[in-house]
């Protein structure tokens, strides 16, 4: 690991004069079987940092703690690629941390460019993190969350913030979040459990978008599917506004609904559908171009 | 080291030359390097990362329920505005633009975005290729080219073709995803054209034909960063 406070590499990088010995003496069955070792490391923080981390591929788990730290580890791939630290500001307890993995060797084959990363880090931080060909797990973070990938599934538990989450090709699963939350995919499955957000809003071009559970009161839901199917799950319990459109697709609803008004709005030409469920305290608005969308009890 | 000695400093300005490219996200290890030697460069890297971290956690603004009925009001007079007009996808979409990227041809898009949706009357423009039709109004409708249309079809190509003449520096997976998002797109759009040729004034497939090329240009002015590594 390269710290970007002292300059130095740090020792347990594995990257010093031991590793260079380790790599000539070790055999490499031994070394690969070992996963080049992993690394660790624990940065004295503020409660409310700014994380960022920049990988290409592997699993990177984050986890929100209640103490002002970030405890890392970290396995690299190949020894072809190291793990940079930078700390900000460059003594006493860090308010940014950034965490960038770097191919030493642009001959260094897809399968070895990341690095399997761990964080547990302040509750209260805010992140970033980008992870294009890899997956990201985020436990109890309560700030702020920016998790981009391309290929890899994001899975989020207990997110409470703003949470922005958007992929090109892989899921994105979020339970039980509160605040607000925004999740795009274009061909990934988006699937939602217990959203207690004030605002969420989600779109899948041709994946699934799944929705598990009550509504918030208050709260401010917008889905948009292109192709991909919609099922909203929900308690008959719940309570919300519904206004769901169409415009070449299905809608499929099992729960009462007092209706607004015609089902056929002038200003419309495809399939809607709005109504009051129990007393409409949340707000929910389904849309899709050829997809079903199905509304039903849990 | 004194303000007045920055430019004269050959690594300070070296570090002003790299300074904005780092902070769009290329690799320049000067930058990092002379922060840590430069007191001076030091406070003022700093401080521009903090403003551009403060920057992206903004919270998304939507114009207040004023504005818009103002606009609304404003373009139904003047009738170019006709069925009511719901932008959130739109307004999602802009999010994109905290992120560093090809910002020109976003904000072409932007602006674009906004003329199709303030001008669906557009869409009934003529267009020469037109299919023959016994009826010529439908004959109107269906060939449904209007200028917005190709200005929005013309700037995503030239970020796809981009895309295209570097493609071969991604990951054959990364490339796969990448491919496979851009066809469900180009499935959209070419859906939603043939749905907007039908019936001009369906709101909805305007608002996801618009979609359709913002998240394409997204994730084609995502892949050029990624490219870009």
């Amino acid at each position: 690991m390269r710290n970007r406070r002292s300059g130095a590499r740090m020792g347990e990088d594995g990257r010093g004069s031991g590793t260079v010995m380790s790599l000539l003496l070790v055999p490499a069955g031994l070394l690969l079987a070992a996963g080049f070792g992993v690394h660790s490391k624990t940065i004295e923080t503020t409660g409310t940092p700014r994380i960022t981390l920049t990988n290409l591929a592997g699993q990177v788990v984050v986890r929100g703690w209640d103490k002002p730290q970030v405890h890392v580890e970290y396995t690299v791939h190949s020894p072809r690629v190291e793990v940079d630290t930078e700390l900000m500001p460059p003594s006493g307890a860090a308010d940014k941390v950034r965490f960038t993995t770097h191919v030493l060797d642009p001959l260094v084959s897809a399968s070895e460019q990341g690095a399997d990363y761990t964080l547990d880090i302040p509750a209260g931080s805010s992140v970033e993190i980008r992870n294009p060909q890899g997956s990201v797990q985020i436990e109890k973070v309560q700030a702020y969350a920016a998790v981009e990938s391309v290929g890899g599934r994001i899975v989020v538990n207990d997110f409470s913030g703003h949470l922005i989450a958007r992929t090109v090709g892989g899921d994105i699963e979020i339970l039980r979040p509160s605040g607000r939350v925004e999740a795009y995919s274009i061909t990934g499955n988006l699937h939602f459990v217990s959203a207690a957000t004030s605002k969420l809003r989600a779109s899948s071009t041709s994946g699934r978008i799944l929705y598990e559970g009550d509504f918030a009161e208050g709260g401010d839901y917008i889905l948009s599917a292109y192709s991909g199917d919609m099922d909203i799950v929900c308690p008959r319990s719940s309570s919300f506004e519904l206004r769901a459109k169409t415009v070449r697709g299905k809608l499929d609803n099992s729960l009462f609904l007092t209706p607004k008004r015609k089902a056929s709005s002038p200003a419309y030409s495809g399939n809607s559908l709005l109504g009051t469920h129990n007393t409409g305290r949340a707000s929910v608005e389904l849309t899709s171009f050829s997809g079903t969308i199905r509304v039903r009890p849990q | 080291m004194a303000e007045g000695d920055f430019r004269q400093n050959p690594g300070c300005a070296q570090f002003d030359r790299e300074l904005m490219d780092y902070l769009e996200g290329e690799a320049r290890p000067f930058v990092s390097t002379h922060a840590r030697e430069c007191a001076f460069c030091s406070v003022l890297l700093a401080d521009l990362e903090q403003v551009r971290f403060s920057v992206r956690q903004l919270p998304l603004q939507e114009p207040s329920p004023v504005v818009w009925a103002n606009l609304h009001a404003r373009l139904e007079q003047e009738g170019v505005f006709r069925p009511s007009v719901r932008g959130w996808g739109w307004w999602e979409s802009l999010r994109a633009l905290a992120r560093p990227a090809p910002l020109g041809a976003l904000s072409s898009l932007a602006l674009l975005g906004v003329m199709f949706i303030a001008t669906p009357s557009a869409l009934q423009l003529p267009e020469t290729a037109a299919s023959a039709s016994s009826a010529p109004q439908a004959a109107v409708v269906a060939s449904a080219s209007f200028p917005e249309d190709r200005e929005l079809a013309r700037m995503t190509q030239d970020l796809e073709d981009t895309f295209r003449a570097n493609e071969g520096l991604l990951a054959p997976d990364t490339r796969a995803t990448y491919e496979k998002g851009l066809t469900s797109l180009d499935d959209s759009i070419r859906e939603c054209k043939d749905s907007l040729r039908q019936k001009p004034d369906n709101t909805l497939a305007q608002d996801y034909l618009l979609t359709a090329y913002t998240r394409k240009a997204e994730i084609l002015t995502s892949a050029l960063e990624f490219q870009g590594r």
